[in-house]
């Protein structure tokens, strides 16, 4: 990225999730990470666990670095890993990082901690600030999904490494199925602290709570996975 | 009323007993009851009042759709009490009948006042003398409505859920053919929901021999998978969108096939005071005897036209309810099978007789009945007077059809069946049971199988595929149990009493003929004129009984007369079931916090909340002005618009140049419509060469970048265009100390000769990397500072620390629109309509139609200039008020005094640096010259202001390079 492009990034500075105030507002606890002030408990890890394993949970994932790729539809489609479009689905690198395509002139990489690399004529731009990110995760994920969202998440048209760009609590967004009953959902920033009002008082009314990030990481993890799938 | 013996597969469960009150007396029930049923089998027959005439009303369909028991409990009103469970304690009161449902005096107009509220009274009566109607409205307001709502909000207020469902399958309606339905394209792999507006699935035949049956099929359902939203009732069909109303949560239900298998409805007949307490639908009578176990009266007698109607008085027979007779309408009715059987219980059958006129004064004491000829009167001489308690009518059946034409079905008039069955169906909807013509049990569950199949193999699910043309011939094949047609009212040779087409609006059929008579002699429009079949049960139970009385009038049949339009909501739902969470989308900065703890008045601005003031407008405009000021403008649209050429887009889309701006410099410019008309404006600043930052209005951004996008794809540029505005916080520091606490927090020279008016720099605040642009909107030494969204804060807070010693003052929206207008810098949208160009909205400079490209709006404007002259024959300009007035935004500018109108004021403030009135205006061209006078005429008075071309402070621009 250029430097002209320098402002668009985060830098020293701490950086605050859209979500914060609601994150506050919710007892998070905080911690900076790569420069974000990143909530990373709500409660005791007992109770976030049962939140994730019997009922629903979310956690704030804005800080999660996330890249637009922009260029002809033809270098793009010769972009490893990304996928074709039309798939509807997201493919993830050795790194963890989420490749999905949005348009075919248009990409998001998400979780890649440096900008992708790019042949000549495609432009890699840092959208992390532009996007809010929440990480939903439980077997009452899908339910809390269907209270603000008219995405078909069922299993088997959304399964895993499905990416589904459209609608979510009223405006402009896209969610990733991460996992069975895991999915990371991205929206317009400026709208973070409604959509997090949204997604908080439909969670709660199903037995839900927010969790760190961790907590979620943690489920992650007990399901062993992380091994690079490609689409 | 009584409770009979233990029932077969009754719904109650005798070993609960519980209690809640009516009225505050309490009323002894078991669990399962519903709050009618217990009413009833403790011996109350009256559950309601009447909407219009206060008549006493009592129970008439059983299964919770018709008005006539529409009660209170606590705060919700219009509960109907028989399709509701009663629950321990509950405390439920009667609606629309003062002071009480026993003696209701508003029952005395209804009685003494039938001149006066004859159909469509609130049209003739209440008109003259005119100044009496706000005396009248008084006094039908009060009167009129059901129920009461809280009075305050607070207690109005309860959560109701949205919950989106996808499917493969939704059946509505969970009788036996939706579940035989459901059944099907589940195990044929399908998924499937299923919604049945009843607590249990399994429809009517819970109340027949058929019951354990159901219940089996509903059991397999879940087994298979099938969501069944029991107590969910289909409110409409939305191209394939179907909203599902169940207890608090509203199931935006979307299926890619559709199966209805929504029933028929028992239709009443009409005859003098057909609304007696006492006078039911024999299917209604019939389900209270079977799942609730009570007699809905000592002795009966049924009138049909049917077979229905006979198998209903033969279970109320078996039940334990006395039958005193059966009328039957058809000539053939003693050779039914199910007439000799209840010949064989004694019942006696009477052919070719139907029901005259109901007797009893507060309920139905007995019934005349009688042969009647086409015309519905009694024939001389056959007329016999039966005592009873019950007068169960069974009056043929409507489909229950609304969902399918909703859909797009057309229903037509089967004279065999005596229904309007849904003819040729849409794409992707299927129907199944009564609805579709299949009354018999066997019929209904082949049927039923059938569609589910059909639906599941349409979406290539093949699993349960086979013989289905089979089963489909012997479907079509299966013949239709006939009945006879009901004259529109029957009769006897007595006058008076009332004869209802529609209980829950009080018409009769003397106000259905009326409007024939009066000209609305189509259904549709004596369905507007006298309201039948708008009532809470959206004409369930007054549909055929309406057709039969227009087309009786009309001398028309009952096809050419056909239905009204079927529209949602099919099923009363609460106004908060549809409203849903009380959240709105909203756009706020990254500092809103901020915003909020200074104080600020937060006020939508578009899509976005921003701060309006801090309390003190004219302060934080003196503030700007003297010190300096601070403004969260991260509204702004901002787009990046990159590639080699990037700059040739932008030169297509503004009229003058962007490509020629050099890197860290900015431009102005407007974006115009194909017409040349003003859309947005902004600033551009080059980046480096491949790369132009855009800045929008704040509500234009989304259609900016649309219009960016949509020209990008169709020039095929090497460009693209990335819209920003939720990623980029920015803010204004402007006022004569912007500099210098700019220098206390940059790592940047910002003298003037090094960052100059119209400069973009880069510069690390406090850490953070922003880019900074020189400009003035609010016509001071400005700076523009943009950085990433999630530093907006941080940012916020190192200016306001850095400056606050200097006096930095935040100021809101207010305070910048006074700062803006004294510069007469245009508010795209405020300033300008749709008929506003550059040349009329001062901006003629930005023109440049001698530079080599075509732009959007070029054609047009050099058109314009051809025809009118650049300006059209209007000018915006500014305007002083000597008098010191400040005109409305809008008031309206004449050609002189007491002239006609010529023009408008766009913008007016009072400028607390200046001291006087200012504002902007469009005026005729004429007038449009530097110290002309101009009239504005607002709120009734007039006066003068004087024009001036130039802004009304720093003209020079002096003060914004300085």
């Amino acid at each position: 990225m250029s430097d002209a492009l320098a402002f668009l990034s985060t830098g020293d500075a701490p950086a605050l999730s859209p979500l914060a105030t609601g994150t506050a507002a919710a007892g998070a606890q905080f911690e900076t990470r790569e420069g974000w002030e990143v909530p990373v408990r709500f409660a005791e890890p007992a109770a976030e666990r049962h939140a994730c394993e019997q009922a629903v949970a979310w956690a704030d994932a804005s800080h999660l670095r996330k890249w637009e790729i922009q260029g002809p539809a033809a270098a793009l489609d010769a972009l490893y890993p990304l996928p074709r479009l039309g798939d509807g689905l997201a493919a993830r690198d050795g790194d963890g990082a989420w490749w999905c395509r949005a348009t075919p002139t248009r990409a998001l990489v998400l979780g890649a901690s440096a900008a992708p690399a790019a042949p000549a004529g495609v432009h890699v731009l840092d959208v992390t600030a532009q996007l809010g990110a929440l990480r939903i995760a439980g077997p009452l994920a899908r339910e809390l999904f269907a209270r603000f969202c008219a995405l078909d998440l069922r299993p088997h048209v959304a399964p895993p490494q499905a990416f589904r760009p459209g609608s979510v609590a009223r405006t402009p967004g896209s969610v990733i199925c991460e996992a069975p009953d895991r999915y990371l959902m991205l929206f317009g920033a400026a709208y973070g602290a409604y959509v997090w009002e949204v997604v908080h008082d439909a969670g709660t009314h199903l037995g839900g709570r927010p969790v760190g990030v961790d907590a979620i990481e943690a489920l992650a993890a007990a399901a062993q996975e992380g091994e690079p799938t490609h689409a | 009323m009584r409770r009979l013996p233990p029932q077969p597969g009754e719904r109650i469960d005798r070993s609960a007993p519980l209690t809640f009150t009516f009225d505050g007396a309490p009323v002894p029930a078991f669990a399962g009851d519903t709050i009618a049923s217990a009413l009833l089998a403790s011996g109350r027959s009256v559950l309601s009042r009447s909407f219009k005439y206060h008549r006493p009303r009592g129970e008439l369909c059983g299964c919770g759709q018709c008005a006539n028991s529409l009660v209170q409990i606590g705060d919700r009103p219009s509960v109907r009490a028989c399709g509701t469970p009663v629950q321990d304690g509950m405390a439920v009161e009667h609606q629309n009948a003062w002071p009480s449902l026993e003696r209701d005096v508003l029952a005395l107009p209804g009685r003494v006042g039938g001149p006066f509220m004859q159909v469509g009274f609130y049209y003739k009566t209440f008109i003259k003398p005119r100044r009496m109607w706000p005396v009248y409205e008084r006094v039908l307001r009060r009167a009129a409505g059901l129920g009461k709502l809280p009075r305050r909000q607070d207690e109005r207020e309860w959560r109701t859920e949205y919950r989106r469902r996808h499917c493969d399958v939704l059946v509505i309606g969970g009788g036996i053919a939706g579940l035989s339905a459901a059944l099907a394209a589940a195990r044929a792999g399908a998924d499937v929901v299923l919604a049945d507006d009843d607590v249990e699935p399994g429809g009517f035949e819970l109340a027949t021999a058929n019951r354990e049956r159901v219940r089996e099929l509903a059991a397999q359902c879940r087994d298979a998978g099938v969501e069944i939203l029991a107590g969910g009732s289909a409110l409409g069909y939305f191209d394939g969108l179907v909203p599902v109303w169940q207890g608090d949560t509203l199931h935006q239900v979307r299926a890619r096939r559709h199966v209805a298998a929504t029933g028929s409805i028992e239709q009443p007949l009409v005859f003098p005071d057909n609304d007696l307490p006492g006078v039911m639908l024999a299917a209604g009578a019939r389900r209270l005897a079977a799942l609730y176990a009570v007699a809905p009266g000592e002795s009966a007698v049924v009138a049909t036209v049917g077979d229905a109607g006979l198998e209903s008085a033969l279970a109320l027979h078996e039940a334990g309810v006395r039958v005193a007779a059966v009328a039957d309408l058809r000539a053939d009715a003693a050779q039914r099978p199910v007439a000799a059987r209840l010949a064989e219980h004694g019942v006696r059958v009477l052919a070719e007789t139907t029901v005259v006129r109901a007797l009893g004064r507060r309920g139905v004491e007995g019934a005349v009945l009688a042969r009647v000829g086409a015309d519905g009167v009694a024939r001389a001489g056959s007329a016999e007077e039966i005592a009873c308690d019950l007068l169960a009518l069974s009056g043929g059946a409507v489909p229950a059809s609304s969902l399918l034409l909703q859909a797009g079905a057309r229903a037509r008039y089967d004279a065999v069946s005596g229904r309007f069955l849904p003819g040729e169906l849409p794409e992707g909807v299927h129907a199944a049971g009564a609805v579709a013509g299949c009354d018999d049990a066997e019929q209904a569950a082949l049927s039923g199988a059938v569609a589910g199949a059909e639906a599941a193999l349409a979406l290539g699910f093949d699993g349960q595929a086979r013989d289905l043309a089979e089963q489909r011939a012997r479907l079509e094949a299966w013949p239709l149990a006939p009945v006879a047609e009901p004259p529109a009212c029957a009769r006897d040779e007595r006058s008076g009493g009332k004869a209802f087409v529609d209980l829950d609006e009080d018409v009769t059929v003397k106000d259905v003929e009326q409007a024939v008579a009066e000209g609305y002699d189509s259904i549709e429009l004596s369905k507007r004129y006298t309201t039948v079949t708008m009532g809470p049960s959206q004409g369930r139970f007054s549909q055929l009984p309406a057709v039969r009385v227009v087309a009786a009038k009309t001398g028309l049949s009952l096809d050419a007369v056909g239905l009204t339009t079927a529209r949602p909501p099919w099923s009363t739902v609460p106004m908060g079931a549809l409203a849903g969470r009380p959240f709105e989308a909203a756009k706020r900065s990254a500092i809103h916090a901020r915003h909020r703890a200074a104080g600020a008045t937060i006020r939508w601005a578009g899509d976005w909340r921003r701060a309006y003031d801090y309390g003190q407008p004219e302060r934080e405009a003196l503030a700007v002005q003297e010190t300096a000021g601070l403004i969260d403008v991260s509204t702004l649209g901002k787009l990046l618009v990159r590639g080699p050429q990037a700059g040739e887009l932008l030169d297509r889309l503004y009229p003058n140049v962007m490509s020629s701006i050099a890197p860290g410099r900015i431009r102005y410019g407007v974006l115009l419509s194909d017409a040349g008309r003003i859309t947005d404006d902004g600033t551009v600043c080059r980046l480096d060469d491949e790369s132009f930052y855009v800045t929008t209005t704040s509500s234009g951004a989304a259609a900016v970048e649309q219009w960016f996008t949509w020209w990008l794809a169709d020039w095929a540029l090497d460009a693209h265009v990335t819209d920003l505005t939720q990623g980029v916080a920015a803010v204004n520091l402007a006022g004569p100390q912007a500099r210098e606490i700019l220098a206390r927090v940059a790592d940047l020279d910002v003298s003037n000769e090094a960052f100059r008016y119209l400069d973009a720099k880069h510069a690390r605040i406090a850490g953070i990397d922003c880019l900074l642009l020189r400009i003035g909107f609010v016509g001071e030494v400005g700076y523009e500072i943009h950085c990433a969204s999630a530093h907006g804060q941080a940012l916020w807070d190192a200016l306001m620390d850095a400056g606050a010693p200097l006096g930095l003052t935040p100021f809101g929206l207010e305070p910048q629109r006074v700062l803006r207008l004294q510069k007469q810098h245009i508010l795209v949208g405020q300033d300008t309509d749709s008929e506003s160009t550059p040349w009329n909205a001062a901006l003629p400079w930005i023109v440049k139609l001698d530079k080599p490209q075509q732009f959007i709006g070029r054609w047009a404007l050099e058109h314009l200039r051809e025809r009118t002259g650049e300006e059209g024959g209007v000018a915006l300009v500014g305007f002083r008020v000597p008098s010191g007035q400040v005109p409305t935004e809008g008031a309206v500018v004449l050609d002189g005094p007491g002239g006609r109108p010529a023009g408008q004021v766009t913008s007016a403030r009072r400028s607390p640096k200046l001291g006087e009135s200012i504002g902007m205006a469009t005026v005729p061209s004429a007038l449009a010259g530097e110290d002309a006078r101009i009239h504005i005429s607002d709120a009734g008075a007039t006066f003068e202001a004087v024009v001036t071309t130039k802004p009304f402070y720093d003209p020079e621009g002096l003060v914004l390079r300085s």
